[in-house]
């Protein structure tokens, strides 16, 4: 069996958000990077799953941006990723999901693996696209957002958060696709020893040229924060005069009374 | 022919004498350059001065270890005079004078022993304090003592009221004890005496024997393996754990997952408690109910690796046990029997945390993730870890300014409001001062303190080459903290890393600055109390200097129960500052309420973790309005005469 993770790597979201040069996409400049909370969820259950089947699979993580991402691949290896491939490509930013999601169809055609597991989005762009349109281009089934994950013979059981908290249950024949949703599982905290084991597994570097093969669909025009909103407005005084200008105000500049 | 030489061929038995003569001498100086190198084993056994920290039952041991230790030269005298020296040497020095004061000495020794006898027993069996365990061991070891020096007295009457009452009466009364149990007998026949005399002898004889066999068998065993960890103690800096290798390859095993895995000391150890509770009455997580007592941790680790020595140490003694230590060093601190508690503890955690990803809970994992990520436990953006300073004068060596100290801000004062304020004081006062102050600013990370308190050894190095590899690059000359455990970690952590410079904590670089005139406070009177901090206090020794500041600054201090070596933990050791307190009741709190019986209305801490959870403790414990907390830095900064 062959199980593909696809991951990014983030910046922090508590961290400081200034458009770059372009304005296009946000500049790097004092950006702490972290793997994509949902693609470790993914990683943890390509993990599990090896480990269920008697370390049997072969799991292989695929990154796609510059040198920076090989620190969230090693962190997938550490977790118990085999191998890795990490997509060279300093501009991975300016590529719109469709994209993103051809060039990692166009390398697991190649492969042919029998499951792949994205997470259900990415924190700083958040489109949720790649992973089923991976499952698109690859013409295999595919289920978002999982909570719960089991597999037995070739078939994945996935339960996936509907609306208000409702629950659905949909089974697939591999090969398949699913994206993984928080409360799936607790990703693990990387041993000291897979650690080290980490530093010698593979990680094949691909020019991002040789799966680069179509065009964006989806052009990012501008990023930017959002404009500045009115501050807030603190009234004080007698209660009926307070009263009087709250309806004044809620008349005046919202159409809650009309 | 049988099979034999003759002694002494060629060289004649007439060197015999002149051959011992030159062999004791040799023993003389042997035994002399031993006792020069005394000091050098430290302090300890012979003069009780652990035992004696803890005076109540501390003084009764002590008393009963010198009198018996004297009994025990007495017997070793006899065996001199009677079975070498008269026999050997024709030579009596028992006798006259010394014979009288060595009368009187051991009688008074034995009365002694059984005075202090009965006072440990009524102790054991009748006041019964909490937490006291009696076992087998101790109804053996109190029975045969008392019954060695009762047979003893009781042989010694015998002997004087056949030989010495009637005859000699002013000897007698140089052996008071025996005098009393020999007036009781002399109304008894020769023949009856001699009897009686031949029977409690060899009672006394067989139980002494009996001592010396059940020694190992007993808790008497610390006679020998409580004064052997003297020796065995470690003598390095307080705190200091075995940096781990992360270079070498061929490690697998890290932390102590079985007995097998820690040190023979480590083991030695658990045969050296004597179960005297001390370190459990001191700790701070078995005082509030948690699972932990350092005495029965460490008697279990023998029982381990006596009984079990294959089994997972660390789910043996439990994984709840090992994550409820703060690191305070109450335990250690206090043991008479140098046992060390900590780095068993914390070689336990790493093995949990680098071998099986382990945490104490899901707020810890989160906050080691931070501190991966942004350098601190909060999670906020690292570039903004030099905010607090807008404004100050203040440089960042990343400008290239000349600086007289690095000031190692650390995550709290960096991103805790409360915090700050420790930290925009300190530059006041600096700058009062004339000290010319650089930061790191954005560049600065958590110092690993917490991550490897809590096992990750590996979080803690990948910060501290961070770390030291930015002191180097910019030269830095001297380090100063707010932190206690910044403080350590810099100092004596950081050396086996490669970092060698100097490093100060700010209530002594504060107190420094005073001395040398160049800061002066306008004193302005206020009542405290004050909280010695684990790292500050037990772990560098300093506990007078911030007394002083304070005191300097108009100060009146109401004194803690347990303060100085004696002080009681925040809580927030060990890493715990980033756990929930989810078993037992709350340090904090506790530790609050006993600031609050002082009377005073202000606590002062040296330490930003510290003043976190008094900050906490003081809502959550509903002592809001009685007392405050504050730091040194705050009350120093107001009274800087201008």
């Amino acid at each position: 069996m062959k199980i593909l993770v696809c991951i990014k790597q983030v910046p922090d979201l508590e961290s400081r958000f200034k458009p770059d040069a372009n304005g296009v996409w946000f500049s790097e400049t004092d950006l702490a990077f972290r793997m994509n909370e949902y693609d470790e969820y993914a990683v943890e259950q390509a993990v599990r799953l090896k480990e269920q089947l008697g370390d049997a699979p072969e799991v292989t993580v695929l990154s796609i941006g510059p040198d920076r991402v090989v620190e969230a691949i090693k962190k997938a290896l550490a977790m118990g990723c085999d191998r890795a491939v990490h997509v060279q490509d300093p501009a991975v930013h300016l590529k719109d999901p469709w994209q993103i999601a051809s060039m990692i169809a166009t390398y697991a055609k190649e492969q042919g693996f029998d499951l792949i597991l994205t997470g259900m989005q990415s924190q700083d762009r958040g489109s949720a696209q790649v992973g089923v349109s991976v499952a698109e281009q690859l013409g295999i089934p595919c289920a978002t957002t999982l909570v719960g994950f089991s597999y037995a013979d070739g078939t994945v059981t996935a339960k996936r958060e509907l609306e208000g908290g409702v629950k659905g249950v949909v089974k697939l024949k591999t090969p398949a696709l699913v994206t993984c949703q928080l409360g799936l599982n607790t990703p693990r905290y990387p041993t000291l020893p897979n650690i080290m084991k980490a530093k010698k597994k593979e990680i094949s570097a691909v020019p991002v040229a040789e799966l680069l093969k179509s065009a964006p669909l989806a052009q990012t025009v501008s990023f930017h924060a959002p404009a500045k909103k009115g501050s807030g407005l603190v009234l004080e005084g007698d209660v009926s005069e307070l009263v009087n200008k709250v309806i004044g105000i809620l008349k005046e500049k919202t159409a809650v009374l009309r | 022919m049988e099979a034999t030489r003759e002694i002494y061929w060629n060289v004649g038995h007439g060197v015999v004498w002149g051959m011992y003569l030159f062999a004791f001498l040799a023993m003389g100086i042997c035994a002399w350059g031993f006792w020069k190198r005394l000091p050098v084993y430290r302090q300890g056994m012979l003069a009780q001065s652990k035992v004696l920290r803890v005076l109540d039952p501390g003084a009764l041991h002590a008393l009963f270890f010198w009198s018996f230790g004297l009994l025990f030269v007495g017997t070793l005298l006899i065996m001199a005079q009677a079975d070498f020296a008269a026999p050997v040497l024709g030579i009596v020095f028992l006798k006259g004078a010394f014979y009288k004061l060595f009368s009187l000495v051991l009688d008074v020794a034995g009365i002694v022993a059984l005075l202090m006898l009965g006072g440990l027993l009524v102790r054991r069996f009748f006041v019964k304090p909490e937490g006291l365990q009696t076992i087998r061991d101790d109804y053996v070891v109190q029975g045969l003592l008392f019954a060695i020096i009762l047979t003893g007295f009781f042989a010694e009457g015998i002997r004087m009221a056949a030989t010495e009452i009637g005859t000699n009466p002013g000897l007698a009364r140089l052996s008071p004890g025996g005098l009393l149990f020999g007036t009781f007998l002399v109304g008894m026949t020769p023949a009856e005496l001699s009897l009686a005399h031949k029977i409690v002898w060899w009672l006394h004889f067989f139980l002494a024997m009996g001592f010396i066999a059940a020694i190992p068998f007993t808790k008497l065993r610390h006679i020998f393996t409580t004064s052997a960890n003297y020796l065995l103690a470690d003598l390095g800096p307080k705190g200091a754990m075995a940096t781990i290798d992360l270079e070498d390859e061929s490690a697998e095993q890290f932390g102590a997952a079985s007995v097998k895995d820690l040190t023979w000391k480590d083991i030695f150890d658990a045969d050296a408690c004597t179960s005297c509770k001390r370190c459990q009455d001191r700790c701070p997580a078995y005082a509030t109910d948690k699972p932990l007592s350092p005495m029965k941790l460490v008697q279990q680790i023998g029982e381990i690796a006596r009984e079990t020595p294959e089994a997972n140490l660390c789910h043996s003694v439990g994984e709840d046990v090992l994550w409820s230590c703060t690191t305070c060093r109450a335990c250690q601190e206090i043991c008479p029997a140098s046992v060390e508690h900590v780095n068993k503890i914390l070689e336990m955690r790493r093995n949990l945390t680098l071998m099986e990803g382990g945490f104490p809970g899901d707020e810890v994992r989160t906050a080691i993730g931070n501190i991966e990520v942004n350098g601190n436990p909060f999670g906020l953006a690292y570039a903004g870890r030099g905010d607090w300073a807008a404004g100050l004068d203040v440089a960042t060596l990343e400008s290239g300014a000349e600086v007289d100290i690095l000031y190692f801000v650390g995550c709290y004062a960096s991103f805790d409001k409360r915090n700050q304020e420790i930290a925009r004081n300190f530059i006041k006062i600096c700058a009062a001062a004339g000290v010319r102050v650089g930061i790191l600013g954005k560049e600065e990370k958590c110092c690993g303190e917490p991550a490897r308190k809590l096992g990750n050894e590996y979080l803690y190095q990948m910060m501290a080459t961070e770390n030291i590899e930015l002191f180097k690059g910019y030269g830095v000359k001297k380090i100063v903290t707010t932190c206690p455990h910044c403080f350590n970690t810099l100092a004596r952590d950081y050396k086996d890393l490669g970092l060698d410079l100097p490093v100060e904590h700010y209530t002594t670089y504060i107190g420094a600055l005073m001395e040398q005139g160049k800061l002066q406070l306008a004193a302005e009177a206020f009542e405290f109390t004050y909280h010695d901090s684990c790292y500050l206090g037990r772990y560098m020794d300093i506990i007078d200097q911030p007394r002083a500041i304070l005191k300097q600054a108009g100060g009146q201090i109401s004194e803690m129960a347990r303060s100085g070596l004696e002080s009681f933990c925040c809580s927030a050791g060990g890493g715990r500052i980033f756990a929930e307190e989810k078993i037992g009741s709350r340090i904090n709190v506790a530790r609050v309420h006993m600031a609050k019986d002082t009377g005073a209305p202000l606590l002062i801490s040296n330490c930003p973790f510290c003043l976190t959870m008094f900050e906490d403790g003081i809502k959550t414990g509903g002592v809001e309005g009685e007392i405050r907390v504050r730091d040194l830095a705050e009350i120093v900064a107001e009274r800087i005469s201008q």
